[in-house]
């Protein structure tokens, strides 16, 4: 897990646990974590990103157990975003 | 929380889609299964639309999600009757908008976020 921050958004970066799929309750738990923060959360997969706080466009990354997610966000609490989202992903379960 | 209504020509689909939508939000979110007809076949029951509606509202909105045909029509009288416009039709896919609206509930959304989430479903691809 490492953070950067250039203005206007905050990038880290986030390795999801071996065996555990960005699906189902995991994308559901990411969703919620993202949902606490009102500024705009993206989470990329490779030249893929989308909204942290869509769940159907989340399960449609398809990210599985062991792949390194990128994690951005924008607005005040950006820097709060990046780091409470990429301490999620390492954490699901 | 906002509540979730589910409502199919079957008893058995509504009640699966109230499962899995309940796995993915959790134990918090109201999800409420209105399937089937009077006699308990395929069909559609107004009586059991307005009673899943009235279990599913705690005052935070609730949004329906609905199969097709006749399912949507019974749910357009029903809302006929819920003016305040705190209990919504979504225009949206069952099983996507059912699961992607109990997990924005889940995560506190309004009723507006909750509508939204569901319909996203008509723009966003499983791939």
């Amino acid at each position: 897990m490492s953070a950067s921050s250039e203005s206007p958004g905050v990038e880290a970066q986030a390795t999801l646990p071996e065996g555990v799929d960005l699906h189902a309750r995991p994308a559901a738990n990411f969703v919620r974590a993202a949902m606490k923060f009102s500024g705009p959360v993206w989470v990329g997969v490779g030249d893929r990103e989308v909204d942290a706080k869509s769940l159907l466009s989340i399960l449609a990354l398809g990210a599985k157990g062991g792949t390194q997610l990128r994690l951005r966000a924008e607005g005040e609490q950006a820097g709060a975003a990046v780091t409470a989202l990429a301490d999620c992903v390492v954490n699901l379960r | 929380m906002v509540g979730i209504v589910v409502v199919s020509h079957s008893a058995e689909l509504a009640r699966g889609v109230v499962a899995l939508a309940g796995q993915m939000a959790g134990p918090e979110v109201q999800i409420e299964a209105a399937g089937g007809g009077p006699n308990g076949g395929l069909g559609t029951n107004e009586p059991l639309v307005r009673e899943a509606i009235a279990r599913a509202q705690d005052g935070q909105g609730v949004a329906v999600l609905a199969d097709l045909g006749s399912s949507i029509l019974t749910v357009l009288l029903v809302l006929e009757d819920h003016e305040d416009g705190n209990t919504r039709l979504a225009d949206a896919p069952l099983v996507e908008g059912a699961v992607a609206a109990a997990v924005m509930a889940s995560a506190g959304g309004s009723l507006d976020q909750v509508l939204a989430a569901a319909q996203e479903a008509r723009s966003v691809g499983k791939l």
